[in-house]
């Protein structure tokens, strides 16, 4: 129990992790697109403080919307799975990506439509956001097989 | 005892200080109730137009609001911040009767949007001659950041603040498209041939200035264009525009994203203007006016800001390009969409929201 809780945790703060990387890079490549001088410090440091103001300064907690997206994605996963036969891993890897494009694409209806999560704008953003999801829920799935096994 | 005394003295100071703002002027509510009041266009002391975002074209007429709108006004867009938005009278207004309106209008299917401008003809209950003048390209899906204010320039061609559209805000930077831009035009919505694009090819002819984000207030004073404009997060702006001049937006910015991230972690760059203020947090800057009036000699050739957050009028001493004095003022009035000057000296503010209002402030 204590483990599952652990590895549910870690997976939410890769995804959070990632959706920042995410933001932070399609910011970063616009910016140099258009000759700003981006340096590496630049790009590290922008991210750091964007791991930090995206969590405690923007409008809505990144970390919290995510925890709330995949506690309800984990939790209808674990009640398909008493029933259907099919593999953890996957199984939780595809509610991950679900828990992402779902947070990406309703967040708009309550801002006036308008795309809060600026990354997430284009359909290649989503593609983006939407596999980090897969990736911490592929992550999630993976650590529950491994302790179902030993 | 000591803490009493002090309690008192601090208490008798603020009262006085709150008397002594009382003293000088007072609200005059004009007209109450109203849908949203977005733009204000005084034609004399008793006589104001002013728009209702939700697409009602009012009038005050002999200091009495008339009950029916105009009519005559196009379809608009209602929704998020679009709508029936800015409005200002030709300058031969007395001679011709003409006037100019901003607004969101729906595309045919009302998937997309996007800010037009046209002229039309004021009679007594109707808009004749209604023209569209300018029309934003491209289109939009969100409504949001229209900009959507106006001024004229000495010359008599038209400014008119075109927003970056929120979800399209890098577009601020191209020269392709009329987000974030001042647009110049002729009042017949030529274009005027020495505007500073004309001669590039893909860039928007009527593009006049560029790298804005959402533009709610212009002023012309004594040829000079003042504008303020939303930042994100932080980063509200009021600058000196100028032909071809780039201010920026998104590349330089004092503000942070919504969700916190950093847009962008430059605030200059050489070929980037900056604002001759910001205001980080932000006041959500909205109308403007230059006030020359002598009703309130102490405030003449100041230049007014309404603000939607918290909701005041900040006053502002500028000297050449520097700030040297700032006030705020009407803060008990709630969010204040416009304010302009009244002939008569006396200021008219129009406060946000469903029950608007427009107020006058005048002196004791």
């Amino acid at each position: 129990m204590i483990i599952n809780s652990f590895n549910l945790i870690l997976s939410i703060i890769i995804a959070t992790c990632l959706v920042i990387l995410q933001e932070t890079m399609s910011n970063i490549f616009w910016l140099i697109s258009v000759d700003m001088p981006v340096s590496i410090g630049i790009f590290i440091s922008t991210y750091v403080s964007n791991l930090f103001a995206m969590n405690l300064s923007g409008a809505v907690p990144l970390i919290a919307l995510i925890a709330i997206g995949f506690l309800i994605a984990y939790l209808v996963t674990r009640i398909i799975l008493v029933w259907v036969n099919i593999s953890r891993t996957y199984a939780y890897a595809f509610a991950g990506a679900t828990a992402i494009l779902a947070i990406v694409l309703l967040m708009p209806l309550a801002f006036y439509n308008l795309d809060i999560l600026a990354g997430g704008r284009s359909i290649f953003g989503k593609f983006v956001l939407t596999s980090f999801g897969l990736l911490s829920g592929y992550y999630f799935g993976k650590t529950l097989d491994r302790q179902r096994a030993s | 005892m000591i803490r009493k005394i002090l309690y008192s003295l601090i208490s008798i100071l603020f009262s006085f200080s709150v008397y002594t703002e009382q003293q000088e002027y007072e609200y005059e509510v004009i007209a109450d109730n109203l849908s949203h009041p977005w733009g204000i266009a005084v034609i004399d002391n008793d006589n104001i137009l002013f728009t209702e975002l939700s697409g009602q074209l009012r009038v005050i007429e002999d200091g009495v609001l008339n009950p029916e709108p105009i009519k005559g006004v196009p379809e608009v867009l209602f929704a998020g911040q679009g709508g029936l938005s800015g409005i200002i009278l030709d300058p031969n207004f007395d001679s011709n009767n003409k006037i100019y309106i901003s607004f969101s209008s729906p595309d045919e299917g009302r998937k997309t949007n996007t800010l037009e401008v046209i002229s039309s003809t004021l009679t007594s209950k109707s808009l004749e001659d209604v023209k569209t003048i300018f029309k934003a390209s491209p289109s939009r899906k969100t409504a949001a950041h229209y900009g959507a204010r106006m001024a004229f320039l000495d010359d008599g061609t038209l400014l008119i603040t075109s927003g970056d559209g929120f979800n399209y805000r890098e577009e601020a930077q191209y020269l392709d498209n009329h987000y974030g831009k001042i647009i110049r035009i002729n009042t017949d919505g030529s274009v005027p041939a020495d505007n500073p694009f004309v001669s590039i090819d893909q860039a928007k002819p009527e593009i006049w200035s560029y790298g804005h984000r959402n533009l709610q207030g212009i002023s012309v004073v004594n040829g000079v264009v003042y504008e303020n404009e939303h930042g994100p997060m932080g980063g509200d702006e009021l600058n000196i525009a100028e032909p071809s001049k780039n201010y920026g937006w998104p590349a330089i910015t004092y503000g942070k994203d919504y969700s916190g991230a950093t847009i962008s972690p430059f605030t200059e760059k050489e070929g980037m203007e900056q604002p001759i203020k910001y205001w980080v947090p932000s006041i959500a800057p909205s109308g403007m006016t230059y006030y020359e009036g002598n009703k309130f000699p102490e405030w003449t050739n100041s230049l007014f800001i309404s603000a939607l957050v918290p909701g005041d009028v900040r006053r502002l001493e500028i000297l050449g390009s520097k700030i040297t004095k700032e006030e705020i003022l009407f803060s008990d009035l709630g969010r204040i969409r416009d304010i302009a000057t009244s002939p008569d000296g006396s200021l008219i503010l129009a406060t946000d929201g469903p029950k608007g209002k427009l107020v006058r402030v005048t002196n004791k």
